[in-house]
């Protein structure tokens, strides 16, 4: 077996590890923690770049077979394997250089606002990566939930009361959408007797007609569960107030938990329900489209309607998981590669901007006293606690000047205006929808493509109104010239996402290409389906073989 | 010249910009001027050496590969239209940066207006340069933006920051419609490329959606070059310093729209909807554009209407559908940029020098500057399209053109009349800059008193564009023709007609307009004189009809008061109705797709099923009845009931033969409702009694609820009793009995499916367990209760005053005494239980047991200890590190993983023997018991973890400040 092959189980290994290690650590030592911490993340970025490259080079059978790792060496369907295709490595490398950047933005402060800041981290980055790269269903169930435990506990880091109430509305809910999931599943495997999603795809077809209601029922409530977690209207209304109130890194990193519900529909809805899986073919696309409009209009109403910088990002979540649903649910390939440009996108955008939000405030006076409030009322005033700041970085020069352009960046990437890739990806989408090019033009374009198309351009020009509304405020209308202090370790992180965003645009072509394959690879799954099932055991495990 | 250099030209700007932005404050004030004037002298004069590349309809093409499977290339293409387009930019972008130079005073942030100037620029050019219809909306939409920054640019000024909004907020709309009309475009023709589209000019006229197309790219350039009923947002944009007006507002942003009506005009234009909506904007505009001029008290405000006007004849022009009115139109767009340019200029000079731009201040300024005032006479005569200067040219070629017929319609036959009234107003507004502002008395209360003549090099560009104006005016064939040509020759290709460019074409219709006009204006002016002199910003009756202002108000309706009546009302921020949504939905998606399939409920067979069982689940069911009915009012009975429904789960499990299960279950219930009892202390105390008082819609309230509970829970039933009696699907259930000895090497297939074939599972479920436990304790390190909560509880505050009432006893003496024999028995478990968690663990891989069992029993062990003695006497007799015992579980489970890959196995492969110890005899020794050390030690350590975070709270309140003594981090 090769030794590179255990590098697929890397993503979950090294955080998992890395988290129990964090747990030795005194709390004290903050420094060596943020270094262990942040050796690990950087180290998790350049596996899931390896497998990135592994993923992007798979072009047949015999590589997609090495993608396939059987754990405990049982073989599909017995087993659980873990998978990697372009899809979930590209999902890994998305998660790594958000967790890159939120990182080095706690460790300027917000790292030591609370207990186990890192543990909860590494943790969180393991249940995303699990989630990613799991191809059974109740593996994934387990990824979730260890995903989510530790988005309690970080969504709770840093406490103040808005943080505690906004958290156990989000513990609520989430319970159920767990509880739900749970349901799903179980009802699932009843019907099909089996929990791996390759061989569910393949005995999807085989399911007589009084099963198949059932099957779908359980398919029904697991995608509740998950629209619960992508954040489609109506399910969505505790996401703006949990994702306000989390601290900023916190936030930043969160802005991938909703594109793994996403993660989820695209892959399961295309490899379960894809195009030849006989009468259910195409289940609940109709739903993700009206649903997915729906979250466009009321992310769209939420941004316009948002004083607070923070409910406006948070918004911008739902107008973001509304595309993404709008633009699977329409079920056409092309749309579907726009939309994967979108997902990185748009995730990197809002990242930046959970992050950035912070920064800005901090210069005006109720966003800093409310932090101060809160540190007062509820940071137990430890002698040990208290910020230190200066340690890790200087202050910014020019700060309202670089500040200025990350939010206008920021501006302009929320409302799809170029140069930055929101543009190209809102190009990419619409383009499909109206233009497959080389295809029939004299085709008539129905009713429902012309709404998506408005309400995809709304949605841009709400949010570049709020955006110009509150930059003005925040930039141009406040006339004390009361600079916040910022580090330099806090404004890079955001930069870096940004630049992200230009090379995807500057980038546009290859990375069109790397999505026009992912989404090929999806909606032909076969190759996934043989990869799992023909991936080869290491030898025989067993008795003969001596410790 | 090179193809390549292409991109040098449009880079050059860019990279000017991000240049002087580098510089931050700390540069002087000269260098980034002298950086930006390079930077349009270098392009200016690049422009010029393409000439001979473009003459004679030829084209010049630069393409770089950029989304080629989307058909978005970054495709330069530089023809004559372009070319003459590029040089308007470059050149008199090079004179607005020698102006500002010395426009700028010293405190303004100069590199920031240069670094935007140029950023201006260079998106202005790709606009123009643009060989594919995306790219080029790319850079339109790049041209609204930097226009914001640079309208905005006094951003302390509030006209300044609402003017910027608003020119951003509309030209953004119609940017957006642009790219939607390139879209549809691009479905007509199947191509991007401008080169394509263009020659598609049947196609795309004949299609179905033309008409929308058209519409919407109409709404782009209409908004752009702000003609009706767009315009309004030009005025406020004047609050931009002069420099930018100069530019912005006379040769690029505004003249960006009618550069792509000409641009599309071969692929567009010649049909009725064109000739309606163009022609109606463009004439409307045209007309109401001169009246409004009059009016202004404003300087710039005069020029921008004056520019809204002009615009409008370009529109006007470029709605006719005829070769020669095109040809009219490029025309006059050269000719307005430059006199307007000046114009601009030459006020900015007024306002430097004066300190106002009001014209009802302004008086008699020839005699403190007599050379600008010339300049500026000359410039306003060529606006007014008086002979020998160059409007008068285009001028007249317009009014031959309304003459003409093209579309007979009452707007065709109108055109005549209607463009001799705007060129009367625009004649009045021109003699009303001169007049008012050069002659009459010395101004008096000047804000600055002493005007007097600006800097040489100040004076330079308004010197060359009136130069310009004069030469075109007065030897146009010499001077501009060549270069017109050109660009007509590239717009119209075959169709380009005859024209002429000579200044005297004979005694006709069109200069007996002009006289008219001439005449007429005249007349207007001096009519209007006195009232213009005290009257009110504004056009009569219309200075009410504000746009700006109705532009604010929908703004305002729309996108806050509704905005925000719609978030309330079709979204929510308390967490029941949410619930309530998702049980709704979850109960919907799994309703419809049984009902649509014509589901049959099975009720279970009510014979031959055992009494006691029944009795047992009715048990079971009224428990967790009353647990809801409760769980509001009683919180405590409401724990003990839930509790009781789960051990008649537990019970069901063994009476089903799941003694795993049943063992597991029992121990999770135990540590579970301890956990919570201990919990409750610090809640507030519960509600005696329903409130009885509820009004009617509080009833209807639960009763919907209610029915939503049933409907879930009966639901739920059916589905669960349906799937669990299908007759069994070939499962992986199979698969795991047969091998789970064979291959796992246990007996107990549970514990096997736990710790190897699904062992990845249990990692991922212990890493929850861990992750949760740290959760808890984050969470009640900051725990605060709530003030009601803070006394002693009732039972203790009792036990106390019987303390206080008996004299021999000593108070906190019941307090302890009252449980002292179970407690002295729970020590003495302590041994037992964990004796009993070692031998749990052990039997785990081949009878009922294991890892996660022990290591609960093993927690029990600890609890009963926290009971019995509380929590400092446990913690002064034990030292517990629970984080070391999560740790540790969590290592010793990845690491028992990772240890297959030494033999070449993947994670959690298992390795199973029976090893014979002496004393205990044959025990099982698979690596899958090291993991199971994993689970055990995991879930020992989260959930004392979270004991301790309980038990430490009634520590706390007693000493706020008390430092948990056993958190080992």
């Amino acid at each position: 077996m090769n030794l590179s092959h255990h590098l697929i189980i890397a993503p979950i290994l090294v955080p998992l590890a890395t988290g129990a290690l964090l747990l030795l650590i005194d709390e004290r030592q903050r420094t060596v923690k943020a270094l262990v911490g942040l050796g690990s993340t950087l180290l998790l970025f350049v596996v899931a770049l390896g497998l990135f490259r592994f993923a992007a080079s798979i072009d047949g059978p015999e590589a997609a077979q090495q993608g396939v790792y059987l754990l405990g060496n049982w073989a599909a369907p017995f087993g659980i394997v873990l998978v990697v295709d372009r899809l979930s490595a590209l999902m890994l490398v998305l998660t790594a250089t958000l967790a890159i950047a939120a990182l080095i933005f706690a460790l300027a402060r917000w790292h030591t606002a609370g207990a186990h800041f890192h543990s909860l981290f590494q943790f969180l980055l393991m249940g995303l990566n699990g989630a990613f790269l799991t191809g059974d269903l109740f593996n994934l169930f387990v990824f979730f939930e260890v995903m989510l435990a530790a988005s309690y506990g970080l969504l709770l880091h840093g406490s103040g009361l808005l943080r505690v109430k906004a958290g156990l509305h989000y513990i609520a809910v989430n319970l159920a959408a767990a509880l739900l999931f749970l349901i799903g599943v179980s009802l699932i495997y009843g019907v099909t007797g089996t929990l791996n999603m390759a061989d569910l795809a393949v005995r999807v077809s085989t399911v007589g007609p009084e099963q198949r209601m059932l099957l779908e029922a359980g398919a029904g409530i697991l995608g509740v569960a998950f629209l619960i977690k992508a954040g489609m209207w109506p399910l969505n209304f505790w996401l703006p107030p949990a994702y306000t109130a989390a601290s900023a890194p916190v936030a930043g990193i969160f802005a991938i938990m909703s594109k793994v519900g996403i993660y989820v529909v695209l892959r399961l809805s295309l490899l379960v329900f894809g195009h030849d899986s006989s009468a259910s073919s195409g289940f609940g696309l109709h739903v993700l489209l009206v649903g997915g409009l729906a979250t466009i209009t009321f992310g769209a109403i939420g941004v316009l309607a948002s004083q607070a910088l923070g409910r406006l990002a948070g918004f911008s979540v739902l107008v973001s998981s509304g595309t993404l649903l709008t633009a699977i649910g329409m079920g056409s390939a092309g749309i579907t590669t726009g939309a994967l440009f979108y997902l990185v996108s748009s995730t990197l955008t809002i990242s930046a901007f959970f992050m950035l939000i912070e920064l800005v405030e901090r210069g005006q006076d109720a966003g800093a006293s409310v932090l101060a409030v809160t540190m007062e009322a509820y940071g137990d005033a430890d002698p040990d606690e208290e910020e230190q700041e200066g340690d890790l970085g200087f202050a910014m020069p020019g700060t309202m000047a670089v500040l200025g352009i990350c939010f206008a960046a920021c501006g302009i990437l929320l409302a799809g205006l170029p140069p930055l890739s929101g543009f190209v990806a809102k190009f990419a989408m619409l383009s499909a929808m109206l233009n497959p090019i080389g295809g029939d033009t004299t085709a008539t374009i129905p009713g429902y493509v012309w709404f998506v198309v408005f309400l995809v351009i709304l949605s841009g020009l709400a949010a570049l109104i709020a955006m110009t509304r509150s930059g003005i405020r925040t930039f141009w209308a406040s006339m004390e010239g009361t600079e916040p202090r910022v580090l330099v370790i806090e404004v890079a992180p955001v930069f870096l996402l940004i630049a992200a965003t230009l090379y995807l645009t500057v980038q546009a072509g290859p990375v069109m290409r790397f999505m026009d394959d992912t989404t090929r690879a999806l909606t032909t799954p076969q190759q996934y389906i043989e990869a799992v099932f023909d991936a080869r055991r290491a030898g025989v495990p067993g008795t003969e073989v001596q410790p | 010249m090179p193809e390549y250099l292409l991109l040098l030209l449009l880079v050059l700007p860019f990279a000017g910009s991000l240049a002087i932005a580098s510089l931050l404050r700390t540069a002087a004030r000269t260098l980034p001027s002298w950086l930006a004037g390079g930077v349009a002298l270098l392009a200016t004069i690049l422009t010029a050496s393409y000439y001979p590349s473009v003459t004679n309809g030829k084209v010049v093409r630069y393409e770089i590969a950029w989304l080629p499977e989307l058909g978005l290339n970054f495709t330069l293409r530089l023809d004559g239209f372009a070319w003459l387009f590029t040089m308007l930019v470059t050149a008199i972008g090079f004179l607005v940066v020698l102006y500002a130079r010395y426009y700028m005073s010293a405190e303004d942030p100069i590199p920031r207006f240069f670094s935007f100037l140029l950023a201006f620029m260079g998106a202005m050019l790709g606009v123009v340069l643009s060989g594919n219809i995306i790219l080029l909306s790319i850079f339109w939409e790049l041209t609204s933006i930097f226009s914001f920054l640079l309208i905005g640019y006094w951003y302390h000024n509030a006209n300044a920051r609402d003017g910027a909004r608003m020119a951003l907020t509309i030209t953004g709309i119609g940017g957006f419609c642009l790219l939607v009309g390139f879209l549809l475009i691009g479905h007509i023709v199947g191509s991007y490329d401008l080169d394509r589209v263009l020659a598609s000019g049947d196609i795309i006229r004949e299609h179905p959606l033309y008409l929308p197309a058209l519409v919407l790219i109409l709404i782009g350039a209409l908004t752009k070059s702000a003609q009706f009923p767009f315009h309004f947002w030009l005025p406020n944009a004047m609050a931009a310093p002069t420099p930018v007006s100069a530019y912005l507002h006379s040769a690029t942003m505004v003249k960006a729209g009618v550069f792509l009506l000409v641009r599309l005009w071969p692929a567009l234009s010649g049909t009725f909807e064109w000739f309606w909506l163009v022609g109606f904007a463009g004439i409307s505009t045209l007309l109401l554009g001169a009246y409004f001029a009059i009016f202004q008290r404003d300087l710039k405000g005069l020029l921008a209407y004056s520019t809204i006007s002009h615009l409008g004849l370009i529109t006007t022009l470029l709605s006719l559908g005829s070769p020669l009115a095109a040809v009219a139109a490029i025309f006059h767009m050269v000719n307005h940029a430059t006199f307007k340019a000046s114009l601009f200029m030459a006020a900015g000079i007024i306002d430097h020098e004066t300190g106002t731009r009001d014209m009802q201040k302004l008086s008699g300024l020839f005699r403190y500057l007599p050379y600008t005032a010339s300049l500026a006479m000359v410039a306003c005569a060529a606006m007014a399209g008086v002979p020998l200067l160059n409007g008068f040219l285009s001028k007249e070629m317009f009014f031959a053109e309304a003459v003409e017929t093209h579309a007979d319609s009452i707007l065709d036959q109108a055109l005549p009349y209607i463009a001799t009234l705007a060129g009367a107003f625009s004649v009045a507004y021109s003699i009303r800059f001169i007049h008012t502002v050069f002659f009459g008395p010395p101004p008096t209360d000047l804000p600055k008193p002493h005007p007097h003549e600006p800097p040489r090099w100040m004076r330079f560009p308004v010197e060359s564009l009136v130069f310009a104006c004069l030469i075109v005016g007065i030897v146009p064939g010499l001077s501009i023709g060549p270069f017109l040509h050109t660009a007509v020759l590239s717009v119209l290709g075959p169709e380009t007609p005859y024209y002429s460019l000579a200044v005297w074409h004979g005694f006709n219709l069109p200069l007996v307009m002009s006289i008219v006009a001439m005449l007429g204006g005249a007349a207007l002016y001096f009519a209007l004189h006195n009232y213009l002199a005290r009257c009110e910003d504004g056009p009569p009756i219309f200075r009410h009809l504000r746009g700006q202002r109705i532009f604010e108000r929908i703004l305002v309706t729309v996108s806050w008061k509704w905005a925000r009546w719609l978030e309330t009302n079709i979204g929510t921020r308390r967490l029941q109705p949410q619930l309530r949504i998702v049980a709704v939905v979850a109960f919907l998606a799994a309703f419809l797709p049984l009902h649509l399939s014509g589901f049959d409920a099975k009720l279970p067979p009510v014979r031959g099923v055992d009494p006691a069982f029944v009795m047992l689940w009715i048990i079971g069911m009224l428990s967790a009845l009353a647990a809801a009915f409760l769980a509001k009012y009683h919180r405590f009975a409401a724990l003990l009931l839930i509790g009781g429904s789960g051990i008649v789960t537990c019970v069901t499990f063994a009476w089903l033969s799941a003694p795993d299960l049943a063992i597991t279950q029992l121990l999770v219930e135990i540590v579970t409702t301890v956990l919570l009892l201990l919990g409750l202390r610090w809640l507030p105390k519960r509600l005696d009694k329903i409130d009885e008082s509820a009004t009617f819609s509080a009833r209807l309230r639960r009763l919907r609820d209610f029915a939503i509970a049933v409907a879930c829970g009966v639901g739920m039933s059916i589905l669960a009793y349906t799937v669990m009696t299908l007759p069994v699907p070939d499962t992986i259930a199979n698969f795991f009995l047969e091998r789970a000895y064979s291959e796992g090497g246990g007996r107990n297939v549970v514990n096997v499916i736990l710790v190897d074939f699904r062992g990845f599972d249990t990692m991922g479920e212990i890493a929850v367990l861990g992750i949760v436990a740290l959760t808890v304790f984050a969470l009640l390190r900051r725990f605060r209760p709530a003030t009601e909560s803070i006394g002693l509880p009732e039972q203790q505050r009792i036990q106390n005053a019987y303390d206080d009432a008996q004299p021999e006893r000593n108070k906190g003496d019941t307090v302890r005494d009252y449980l002292f024999v179970p407690s002295v028995v729970m020590q003495w478990l302590f041994p037992v239980v964990i004796t009993f968690a070692i031998y749990l663990f052990m039997r785990g891989h081949d009878l009922p047991g294991g890892g996660f069992a022990a290591g609960i029993t093993m927690a029990i062990a600890f609890l009963l200890q926290y009971l019995a003695g509380g929590t400092r006497w446990a913690e002064d007799r034990l030292r517990i590190l629970p984080l070391r015992w999560i740790a540790f579980g969590l290592l010793i489970a990845a690491a028992t993983g990772a240890g297959s890959w030494f033999f070449g196995y993947p994670f959690l492969t298992s390795h199973s023997q029976y090893l014979t110890l002496p004393l205990i005899g044959k025990v099982p020794t698979a690596s899958a018991l090291l993991f199971d050390l994993g689970v055990f030690s995991l879930v020992v350590g989260a959930t004392v973890l979270i004991l301790i975070a309980i038990a430490h709270q009634s520590i706390r309140t007693y000493r706020v400040k008390a430092a948990p003594k056993t958190e080992d981090a």
